[in-house]
C-alpha cells in the first residue's frame, strides 16, 4: 500500500518538475515582456498544480507557499496586477523559493526559508502591485505568517482564493459576511464521471468532505441507473445535490471537487439560482484519462453554456470566474495531444539488449542459409524489420535537450546575484534530441561552463559600459545535431581570454616550457589543461576550484569533446561536441594480431599502406610516419596491450586518428575487416573499466569484439602529461 | 557424523579444480555453459582469460584455478564455465568438472582453518559430503568440499587492487 503510494507520490514529483519547467518557461516569457493571457495562466496553472498535488500528499510548507505564490499569481491573472518587469523579478526569486520547497519535499533539500518571500507576495497582493519604494522589504502587517493549515483545503478561510478568479484581496470574513448581508445557501449538484469509480475517484469521499463544510445531502438522483443487467459495477450513476451554508465561501466547497475527473457535473449555485457553471477543475495529468477529442468538444459546450449563463447572470463575487474558465480550457488540449506514459529506463535497455540480440541472430541465421537462400525476400526483409525496431527503440531514449538546459535560468539567476551582474540568456536549440543518457552527464560540464562564463567571461557593467557593450552580459545557450554529433555550445558576450595570463600562468605550472611558440588556439586549449584550472590559478579563467580539465575529462568520457574559441573583448564560445548516443558507435572493425577490435569511426582522418622507408625510427621504442613532408608519431596497439605481433610495418595499414590530446597518431593495424555501427557494451557492468578500452560490442557471429579507447591509447603508457605540441591539431 | 538427523537447507554445486573439490551455493549459480574460447582482454592480470557473449551481457571468463592460486587449468572436453552472480555482476568461473548439486545442512559447515591459498577468506568453510560413487551407491567415506566465498572473489575487488 505504502509502496503505492510511493509510486503515486513519485508520479507527483515528476509532475512537479514539468510544472516547474512551464512555470520558469513562462516567467521567462514574461521576463522579455510576453505577458499574453496565455502564458500567465500557463504559470498560474502550473504553480496552481504543484500546489494541489503537494496538499494531496501532506507537503505542508510547499502548499503554503505555492499558495501565496498561486495567489499573487491569480491576481496578475486576473489584471488586478500589473506584470511590471520588477514584479516577475519579485516572481522569479519566488519561483526559485517554490523549486527549493518542491527540492525539500522530494527530501532532496532542507526546506527553505520562505517567511520573507510569503510576505512580500502578500503584501504585494494588498497593495494590488509592486509599490515604488517597495522592493517589497517591508512586510503587510496582514500577512504575517498564516498557520500552513491555513492553506489546507477543506477549511474556508480568507486565505484560500480561488483557483478560479475568485477575488484574491486578503479580506477578513466578518466584513465579507457584512457586505453580503446572509448569503443564500449554496446549491450543489455533484455528478460523477462515468469513469470514475474506475480510476479510484471515489465520489463517496468527495461528498463526505462537502458535508464537513456542513453541507447535507437533499436529493439524490439515480436517474442514469440502468437495468440491472446492463449494470456495470466499475461504473458510476448517481447524482447527489447537497445544500451548503451560504456563509461558506464557494471556492471551499470548489476544493473539495480539486480531484473529480473532467466528465464529472459539478454545479455550484445560490440557492436563487443565480450562477451555475461546470466546473472542470485541474488534474495533474488529465490526458492520461480521457480522450482528447472527446474532451475537447465536452471542454467546449462547457465553455459555452458558461459563456450564456455569465451573459445574462448579473455580477457577483462569484462571477468572474467563468471568464477564466474560458480562458483556462481551449488550450489545455493542445498539451493533450501527444500523450505519453512512463517507463523506467531499465526497461528500455532490456529491450534494447534483446533487439540487440535480435539483430546479431538475425545475421547469424543468414550466414548459415546458403547465397540461394539468403537473396530470398524474407530474409532481407527481417533484417529490414529488425534494424527499424532497433532505431525506434533507440529512438525511445531520445529526450530533448531542455532537461538539460532547465537548470541553467535558475543558475545564472544566482550567479547574477552572487556577483551583481545582469545576465541574459538566450537559449537555442533546446528542443534537439538526445540520448538520456548523454542529457544525465552533460549536466556537470554544464554547469561548469556556464559558471566559467558568467563569473570570467562577462565583464562587470562598469567595465562593460567603458568596453563600449551593453551594461547587461549575455550568454547564448544552443544546441544543434549535425549527422551523428550534438554540439552544446556556452557563448558569452564578455572579454575572452586573457592569453597572455594564460600563457605567463602555464608557464609558471610547469606546464608548457618558457620558449613555446603557441598559437591562439593552443593557448586557448591551455585552461582545459589538468593542473591548470585549480582554484590558486589567476581569478579571470578559473573559480570555484572548479576546472575546465573537469568539463573536458567528462565530455571525452562521453566520447566527445571540447573546443574552445575566443576573440578578445569580444567573448569566448565553448563547444561540446557529444554523439547523438551512448548506445550506438559508428566503428572500424579492425585486427590487432588477428583479433579483431573496433575503432570509432569519428576520431580516424585517413588510412594509409606505409611504402618501405615512410616509417622511420626516431629513438628504439619510437617510430614516425612521413605524411607528405609531416612527421607523426607512431603507436603499435600491439605493444600497448602485450598482444605477440612481429608482423613487418610494411604488412600492416596505418591508421591515421585525431585525439584531443595528442593531436595526429597514426596507429599501426593488421587489416581493416569492415566498417559497421555497434551496439556499445560496457565492461564496467560486470568487471571494471579497463585501460585503452572503450568497451565491448557482440559482432554479427556472436563473438566479442573489443572497442579501442583512441584517447586513452595514444596518450597511453608513457604519455599521460599534457603536451602543447599535440594540440596543433 | 550425524547428518542423517539434521536438515539439509542449502544446495550447493560442486566441481573440481584439479583433485579438489570445491562448492559455491546454489543461489548464487545463473548457468552452467560448455566451454569456449573467450575474448581475450588487454591490461588485466593474468587469471581473467577473457569476456564471452552471455545472451547480449558481455560477462568476463576467470580461471577459477588461478584466481585460486594454482596452476591454470588445462581445458578438455569436460571444462566448463559456471555462470555466476556475484553483487550484482556476473561472471564466468572455469572450472575443471561440475560433478552434483548437493543438499547440505548449513550447521555441518565448519569454518576454514587458515588455509594457505591465495588469500585465507576466499574459502567460506569445509563441509563433508558423501559422495555418490560411479555405480550410484553412496560411499560412506565422504569427501570434503571447500566452499567459496563468492563475495570475496569479486571481480571489481581484485581488480581495484590490480589497476
Amino acid at each position: 500500500m505504502s509502496d503505492e503510494l510511493d509510486e503515486i507520490q513519485a508520479i507527483f514529483f515528476e509532475e512537479c518538475t514539468e510544472g516547474l519547467t512551464v512555470a520558469e518557461e513562462g516567467l521567462s516569457a514574461m521576463q522579455n515582456g510576453d505577458t499574453s493571457a496565455d502564458t500567465i495562466a500557463s504559470v498560474f496553472r502550473a504553480v496552481h498544480s504543484i500546489k494541489g498535488g503537494a496538499g494531496a500528499f501532506g507537503h505542508v510548507a510547499l502548499t503554503h507557499f505555492a499558495h501565496s505564490f498561486e495567489n499573487l499569481l491569480d491576481a496578475v491573472r486576473g489584471g488586478k496586477i500589473e506584470p511590471t518587469l520588477p514584479l516577475v523579478k519579485v516572481m522569479l526569486i519566488a519561483f526559485d523559493t517554490l523549486s527549493d520547497h518542491v527540492s525539500a519535499a522530494t527530501g532532496q533539500a532542507d526546506v527553505p526559508e520562505d517567511a520573507d518571500m510569503i510576505a512580500r507576495l502578500d503584501g504585494i497582493l494588498v497593495a494590488g502591485g509592486l509599490s515604488d519604494e517597495d522592493e517589497g522589504l517591508a512586510p503587510a502587517p496582514s500577512a504575517q505568517a498564516p498557520a500552513p493549515d491555513a492553506a489546507k483545503a477543506s477549511e474556508p478561510s480568507a486565505e484560500d482564493a480561488d483557483p478560479f478568479g475568485f477575488e484574491p484581496v486578503t479580506v477578513d470574513i466578518a466584513q465579507l459576511d457584512g457586505d453580503k448581508g446572509g448569503p443564500a445557501d449554496w446549491l450543489v449538484r455533484f455528478v460523477p464521471g462515468n469513469g470514475d469509480l474506475a480510476n479510484a475517484g471515489e465520489p463517496l469521499l468527495v461528498v463526505r468532505e462537502v458535508e464537513t463544510l456542513g453541507g447535507e445531502i437533499i436529493a439524490v438522483d439515480l436517474g442514469d441507473m440502468p437495468g440491472l443487467r446492463d449494470l456495470d459495477t466499475e461504473s458510476a450513476y448517481f447524482g447527489w445535490t447537497l445544500r451548503v451554508p451560504g456563509t461558506v465561501e464557494e471556492s471551499a466547497i470548489r476544493d473539495c471537487f480539486d480531484f473529480v475527473s473532467p466528465e464529472a457535473v459539478v454545479e455550484i449555485t445560490r440557492e436563487e439560482g443565480a450562477v451555475a457553471m461546470a466546473a472542470a477543475p485541474e488534474l495533474p495529468d488529465v490526458r492520461a484519462q480521457v480522450d482528447p477529442a472527446g474532451d475537447l468538444d465536452q471542454m467546449l459546450s462547457v465553455v459555452q453554456s458558461i459563456a450564456e449563463v455569465t451573459a445574462v447572470a448579473s455580477p457577483s463575487p462569484g462571477t468572474d470566474a467563468p471568464r477564466d474558465v474560458g480562458t483556462k480550457y481551449p488550450d489545455k488540449p493542445s498539451e493533450a495531444v501527444s500523450q505519453t506514459i512512463r517507463v523506467d529506463l531499465a526497461k528500455l535497455d532490456m529491450l534494447l539488449n534483446l533487439v540487440g540480440e535480435l539483430v546479431i541472430r538475425n545475421s547469424i541465421l543468414s550466414d548459415r542459409l546458403s547465397s540461394a537462400d539468403q537473396q530470398r525476400v524474407e530474409l532481407p526483409e527481417l533484417a529490414r524489420l529488425t534494424r527499424q525496431i532497433q532505431d525506434n527503440v533507440m529512438s525511445l531514449r531520445a529526450q530533448p535537450i531542455r532537461q538539460a538546459f532547465s537548470r541553467v535560468p535558475r543558475m545564472l539567476r544566482d550567479l547574477g546575484a552572487e556577483t551583481g551582474k545582469n545576465i541574459n540568456l538566450e537559449t537555442i536549440g533546446d528542443t534537439t534530441e538526445v540520448d538520456k543518457g548523454v542529457i544525465e552527464k552533460i549536466g556537470d560540464p554544464l554547469t561548469h561552463m556556464i559558471r566559467n562564463a558568467a563569473d570570467h567571461g562577462i565583464e562587470s557593467a562598469e567595465e562593460r559600459i567603458a568596453a563600449g557593450k551593453s551594461p547587461d552580459g549575455t550568454i547564448r545557450l544552443s544546441a544543434e545535431q549535425k549527422g551523428a554529433r550534438i554540439f552544446v555550445r556556452v557563448k558569452d558576450d564578455g572579454r575572452g581570454i586573457n592569453r597572455e595570463k594564460v600563457f605567463a600562468k602555464a608557464v609558471e605550472k610547469g606546464i608548457v616550457p618558457a620558449d613555446a611558440q603557441l598559437s591562439n588556439e593552443e593557448i586557448d586549449q591551455l585552461i582545459c589543461a589538468p593542473g591548470f584550472s585549480t582554484a590558486d590559478t589567476i581569478s579571470n579563467i578559473s573559480g570555484r576550484g572548479v576546472g575546465m580539465d573537469v568539463v573536458r575529462s567528462n565530455v571525452e568520457a562521453l566520447g566527445g569533446r571540447v573546443e574552445i574559441a575566443s576573440v578578445p573583448g569580444e567573448g569566448t564560445t565553448f563547444t561540446m561536441i557529444l554523439p547523438l548516443t551512448l548506445a550506438i558507435l559508428d566503428g572500424m572493425i579492425v585486427r590487432l594480431a588477428g583479433q579483431r577490435f573496433v575503432l570509432p569511426l569519428a576520431h580516424v582522418i585517413e588510412t594509409i599502406q606505409p611504402e618501405p622507408g615512410q616509417v622511420k625510427r626516431t629513438t628504439p621504442n619510437n617510430e614516425v610516419i612521413d605524411m607528405r613532408g609531416e612527421y607523426l608519431p607512431i603507436k603499435r596497439a600491439t605493444e600497448i596491450f602485450g598482444l605477440n605481433d612481429d608482423r613487418p610495418i610494411e604488412d600492416s595499414l596505418v591508421v591515421i586518428v585525431e585525439s584531443d590530446t595528442a593531436g595526429q597518431v597514426g596507429l599501426v593495424v593488421d587489416t581493416i575487416d569492415d566498417r559497421r555501427e555497434v551496439v556499445i557494451k560496457s565492461l564496467d557492468q560486470n568487471l571494471h573499466p579497463i585501460r585503452g578500452l572503450g568497451g565491448a560490442t557482440i559482432l554479427g557471429d556472436g563473438s566479442i569484439a573489443l572497442i579501442l579507447d583512441i584517447e586513452a591509447l595514444v596518450a597511453s603508457p608513457t604519455q599521460t602529461r599534457f603536451s602543447p605540441k599535440g594540440m596543433a591539431a | 557424523m550425524s547428518n542423517n538427523d539434521t536438515v539439509a537447507d542449502r544446495k550447493i554445486v560442486t566441481f573440481t579444480l584439479g583433485k579438489r573439490i570445491f562448492g559455491i551455493d546454489m543461489t548464487s549459480l545463473i548457468e552452467i555453459r560448455e566451454w569456449e574460447e573467450p575474448t581475450p582482454l588487454p591490461n588485466v592480470p593474468p587469471f581473467i582469460k577473457g569476456v564471452t557473449n552471455l545472451r547480449g551481457n558481455v560477462i568476463p571468463v576467470v580461471g577459477l584455478s588461478e584466481r585460486l592460486g594454482w596452476e591454470p587449468s588445462a581445458i578438455h572436453p569436460r571444462s566448463c564455465i559456471l555462470v555466476v552472480s556475484i553483487a550484482g555482476k556476473q561472471a564466468g568461473f572455469l572450472v575443471d568438472e561440475v560433478t552434483d548439486i548437493v543438499a547440505i545442512n548449513s550447521q555441518e559447515v565448519q569454518p576454514a582453518p587458515d588455509v594457505e591459498i591465495g588469500e585465507p577468506s576466499v574459502i567460506a568453510g569445509l563441509v563433508r559430503i558423501t559422495a555418490r560413487g560411479a555405480d550410484g551407491t553412496k560411499s560412506q567415506e565422504g569427501q570434503m568440499v571447500l566452499l567459496l566465498d563468492l563475495d570475496a572473489l569479486s571481480l571489481t575487488k581484485h581488480l581495484d587492487l590490480a589497476a
